[in-house]
């Protein structure tokens, strides 16, 4: 092989390392450098070569010199139009993200209840959590000493504070249609309302009970209001909440405040309704308690039963919620694990 | 109720599946727990004591299947002279009727037996299965007394005289009290009313007479007497409901019935029934118009007559409707809608059109503070905290700190000491919360939560924020970590979105905080008392709950209340934007460390001009140059008017009067002048 030859070979070995513009401006020097440069030194010694291969070996060195300059020029100018403009920044590493808390979970499938409600011209009212035995219970149809009273096991005060109204409050209300009635003593019909509120259980903490959790109370009152009024209602309820097509069925059922009372399943979504461990294989879960508003609560707050009728309905958070999440324990809700709470939607 | 379908079909004739059979009386308000083979576990709501009996589920397959239902077997009398002598002495009994029968103690048949274990019932001899069985099969709970162990023998029935004892079956001594009604011989008491027997009168092996008791209890007196023991039992789960007034002498006749046909014993004597008022039967109307109006369906008369009638109600005809006479054992039925329920849950609720209630007034607004709490929790989520629910009820030592000088609310029945008093803050809550989050791998805490706060006075609606860590977290560098300032601005925050300004004043009557990074909230244009406070809380209180090295942890607490009733259109007017240029200057003074930076912005404003239109602080610094006790406080004033440019010198004259003031009242030393 030619010194040409053996040059040539070298040249590119050392270009193909090349990948920086300093790399490929060490390269040139090494090759073309007038002083040191390794052509240079070729076109040098060509001189000193016979005079019959002089003429030779000098169009090839020159040939070579301008094939490494050309190499070079594309290299660098290929390696320039890669390069970071001046002050670029890596824009791989994290933004600075505006800090920004979430809704607890419990309160976005609330507000999420309460926005499907708003839209269907609902007033959203509150009320106390402490409250007296006359809106807890009596005014409900639950005289003292009635069994359904068993359903609801109740945390009592050991000293009456003051709820609105004048009553003294005795006990953490174990259901939010005590605002019914506060609403009703205070309005006349037509009504059109949801309450949304904690309430209180003397249950034990597990997996699936929370001595505290969250309802949303509905009540519509009028005249003419009647059963299928409320199916139509809570269907609409269950597709938005759900799912369009979401199939619903309503079950007698009991409270001492409707009659007559039913609880709304929605076909189970784990496994569309053939049964699965989600629905205990029943293909239904349970979503809410309703029914047409009892004629002693209309009593009770002074409404004529004769003339005004009216549905209402009772929705548990919580368990909505553990549906729509995907998880399976409660308590998870009040643990606030900042873990668990960030990744619920902004 | 565990049903034994088997059993069911003596009195109906259901050929379907027992899932079949579950399934239609599901959807007829029985919900099920279980099948398991020949045996349908139905769970019955608390209305429906007839249905916690074979013949009563029996009743409602008939209806639900349009079916005939067979008279239960033994309806016929027992004429004869009264066997034992019976008195009632207290109106929670309205019914007594007991028999005597003689009978051979010992082991039931297989068959009988088998039904009684199959609905769940445990076995004794076949004399007590015979009591349980009618009682399974008719509804009806019965007991059986060894007469032979009976003083008189006579039976009384009384309230139980103070400080009175019994040991009930369960070989518990219970001690009974004078709201508690009890069955007694000429003696003691032998049986607690309704609820459970005792054992001095207890059916064994030596028995040779039972008197029968089949009676009816007041369900008031029934339910307040398990209570106050804490002792439920078939009996006294079927009582408390509400038993059947009519049933005690049939459900006799049915278990000496029995006695004769499994050669356990027969009767001596008839029956003794002391019945001093008979129940009237009930008669309520039912108007063919309110029956679709409810429902929302027009349902057949033919329809409301087959279901109606089968359910054992009996229907006279009436103008509008029927006159409808409610059978003694519906105790849940007493008006129109009760009616108009049965008819729909045999009518079948899935065949009622949906339907949409019209709206013909306008919609009422949300109420403020509704308004107010779900913009307030958009806001402070935005602002980069995240929201919190924590219990309402806390353990009183986590409570006790945050009492601010008031009593808790205690609960009288708590699940447990950690859940004994309800929060009198919402603080403590978010401590614990904090401290949770602290030890799962997460450094820098921010929360609030809405909620209730309670003090024997009332409860009322609170904001409270606690926050912990660096600021924000960024690999370009440390933003520093949170101080009381990070709080106060939350609380200026939440008044400017609610458009109530708040002003901060030091105070040391919030004793959760720390000495001097404490504050009271005050509204700042309107008088009254403190709406929250602000400030870092003392580590020691951090550190009884769980974490001991915390660095700081600062927050502040609102009552919402006394802050705002409802949302307040935050600037409901905008001004008009300057159409003249501003003049800027800036002061640079030493002051006494102690003196509040709002007291020199009192003063400046006092001594300005109206051409003043801002104050504001952009520098602190104590240290190197700076005189002992004292700090260097820069502040810029910005000076403009409505209608004209101002010059330099009105400026300049402001100014000097605006130093001049704060040498006199601060002995303020001027550092500079900057441009």
């Amino acid at each position: 092989m030619s010194l040409v030859e053996d040059l040539r070979t070298q040249f590119q070995t050392a270009l193909a390392s090349a990948t920086t513009l300093a790399a490929a401006k060490a390269v040139r020097d090494e090759f073309l450098s007038r002083k040191q440069g390794r052509v240079t030194a070729l076109l040098k010694a060509i001189g000193s070569a016979p005079a019959e291969e002089r003429k030779t070996l000098g169009a090839q060195a020159n040939a070579l010199k301008q094939e490494i300059e050309t190499a070079i020029d594309a290299r660098e100018t290929a390696l320039a139009a890669t390069a970071a403009p001046p002050g670029a920044v890596d824009v791989t590493l994290p933004g600075r993200l505006p800090l920004a808390g979430r809704r607890h979970p419990l309160t976005q499938v609330r507000e999420r209840i309460e926005d499907i409600f708003l839209g269907m011209g609902y007033q959203i009212i509150d009320g106390p959590e402490l409250e007296d035995d006359w809106h807890n219970f009596e005014a409900l149809n639950m005289p003292a000493e009635h069994p359904a009273r068993d359903m609801q096991d109740t945390l009592y005060l050991t000293t009456p504070v003051p709820a609105p109204g004048g009553r003294l409050a005795t006990l953490l209300r174990t259901h939010t249609s005590g605002m019914q009635i506060r609403y009703m003593e205070a309005n006349k019909p037509p009504v059109r309302i949801i309450a949304p509120g904690r309430v209180y259980r003397r249950d034990d903490i597990d997996a699936t009970h929370t001595p505290m959790f969250t309802q949303v109370e509905g009540l519509v009152v009028d005249e003419g209001i009647s059963l299928g009024d409320l199916k139509g209602t809570l269907n609409t309820f269950a597709e938005r909440f759900f799912d369009k097509d979401i199939r619903t069925r309503f079950r007698p059922s009991f409270f001492p405040y409707t009659e007559p009372s039913a609880e709304l399943d929605v076909q189970c979504q784990g496994c569309n309704g053939r049964g699965c461990g989600l629905c205990k294989h029943t293909g239904w879960i349970e979503v809410l308690g309703c029914g047409m508003v009892h004629p002693a609560v209309f009593e009770a707050v002074g409404y004529d039963a004769n003339r005004y009728t009216g549905f209402a309905f009772g929705v548990g958070i919580e368990r909505l919620a553990l549906r729509l999440y995907g998880i399976d324990d409660i308590r998870m809700f009040y643990e606030n694990d900042a873990r668990f709470l960030r990744q619920v939607a902004l | 109720m565990k049903l034994p379908v088997s059993w069911m079909r003596e009195f109906v004739d259901v050929a379907a599946e027992p899932a079949a059979i579950a399934d239609r009386l599901a959807s007829c308000g029985f919900e099920v727990a279980s099948i398991d083979g020949d045996v349908i576990d139905f769970e019955i709501t608390a209305n429906r004591p007839d249905c916690l009996s074979v013949y009563g589920l029996a009743r409602e397959a008939a209806t639900a299947f349009d079916v005939n239902l067979k008279p239960s077997s033994a309806a016929k009398d027992r004429p004869g002279p009264a066997s034992i002598p019976v008195s009632i002495g207290d109106a929670g009994c309205g019914r007594y009727a007991v028999a005597l029968a003689q009978v051979k103690v010992g082991p039931s048949p297989s068959w009988l037996a088998d039904r009684l274990t199959a609905a769940g019932v445990r076995t004794i001899n076949n004399v007590v299965d015979v009591t349980n069985y009618v009682m399974i099969e008719t509804g009806h709970p019965l007991h059986a007394f060894d007469v032979g162990r009976l003083a008189g023998p006579e039976i009384r029935v009384r309230r139980a005289r103070p400080g009175e004892t019994l040991t009930t079956l369960d070989l518990v001594e219970r001690k009974l009290d004078d709201t508690m009604l009890v069955i007694a011989d000429r003696e003691r008491a032998i049986a607690i009313a309704g609820v459970m027997g005792g054992t001095s009168s207890e059916v064994a092996g030596t028995t040779t007479h039972v008197a029968l008791e089949s009676a009816w209890f007041l369900p008031a007196s029934v339910r307040s007497t398990s209570r106050r023991l804490g002792l439920k039992t078939e009996a006294s789960a079927r009582f408390e409901r509400g038993a059947d007034i009519t049933a005690p002498v049939r459900a006799l006749a049915r278990a000496l019935e029995l006695f004769e046909q499994i050669g356990a014993g027969a009767a001596v004597g008839g029956i003794s029934d002391v019945y001093p008022r008979p129940a009237e039967p009930r008669r309520v109307e039912l108007r063919r118009s309110r029956v679709g109006h409810l429902l929302g369906d027009q349902v057949p008369d033919a329809d409301i007559q087959r279901i109606l009638g089968r359910l054992g109600f009996g229907l006279t005809p009436a103008s509008d409707g029927w006159q409808a006479e409610v059978p003694a054992y519906r105790v849940d039925v007493s008006r129109e809608a009760d009616l108009i329920e049965e008819i729909g849950r045999h009518w079948g609720f899935d065949r009622i059109p949906a339907t949409f209630p019209s709206l013909h007034s306008p919609p009422r607004e949300m109420s403020p503070a509704v308004a107010r709490d779900r913009m307030l929790r958009r806001v402070l989520c935005g602002a980069g905290l995240q929201e919190t629910c924590t219990f309402t009820f806390i353990e009183h030592d986590a409570a006790a700190p945050f009492a601010d000088g008031s009593a808790l609310v205690e609960i009288g029945n708590p699940l447990s000491e950690k859940f004994a008093v309800l929060r009198p803050s919402l603080l403590p809550g978010l401590v614990d919360a904090l401290v949770y989050s602290r030890r799962r791998e997460t450094d820098d805490v921010r929360l609030f939560e809405v909620g209730a706060a309670f003090r024997p006075t009332g409860e009322t609606t609170r904001v409270a924020w606690l926050l912990t860590g660096a600021r924000a977290n960024h690999w370009s560098g440390n933003t520093g970590l949170v101080d009381f300032f990070d709080a106060k601005g939350v609380a200026e925050f939440i008044g400017e979105a609610l458009g109530r300004p708040i002003v901060a004043r030091a105070t040391d009557a919030r004793p959760w905080f720390i000495p001097g990074r404490a504050a009271d909230l005050f509204l700042a244009d309107a008088g009254g008392g403190p709406v929250g406070s602000v400030g870092q809380l003392r580590a020691d209180l951090i550190a009884a709950r769980g974490l001991g090295q915390s660095g700081a942890v600062v927050g502040g607490e609102i009552d919402l209340v006394a802050l705002a009733p409802g949302v307040i259109a935050a600037s409901s007017r905008i001004e008009a934007l300057p159409r003249h240029p501003s003049i800027v200057r800036d002061l640079s003074m030493f002051i006494a460390e102690r003196l509040p930076a709002a007291d020199v912005r009192g003063t400046i404003r006092s001594a300005a001009p109206a051409t003043l239109v801002a104050v504001h602080e952009f520098d602190r610094y104590q240290g190197k140059g700076v005189p002992d006790g004292c700090v260097s406080l820069s502040v810029r004033l910005t000076f403009r008017d409505r209608d004209r440019t101002l010059t330099d010198a009105e400026v300049q004259r402001a100014v000097e009067t605006i130093v001049s003031a704060l040498a006199a009242q601060h002995g303020a030393v001027l550092r500079g002048r900057a441009e």
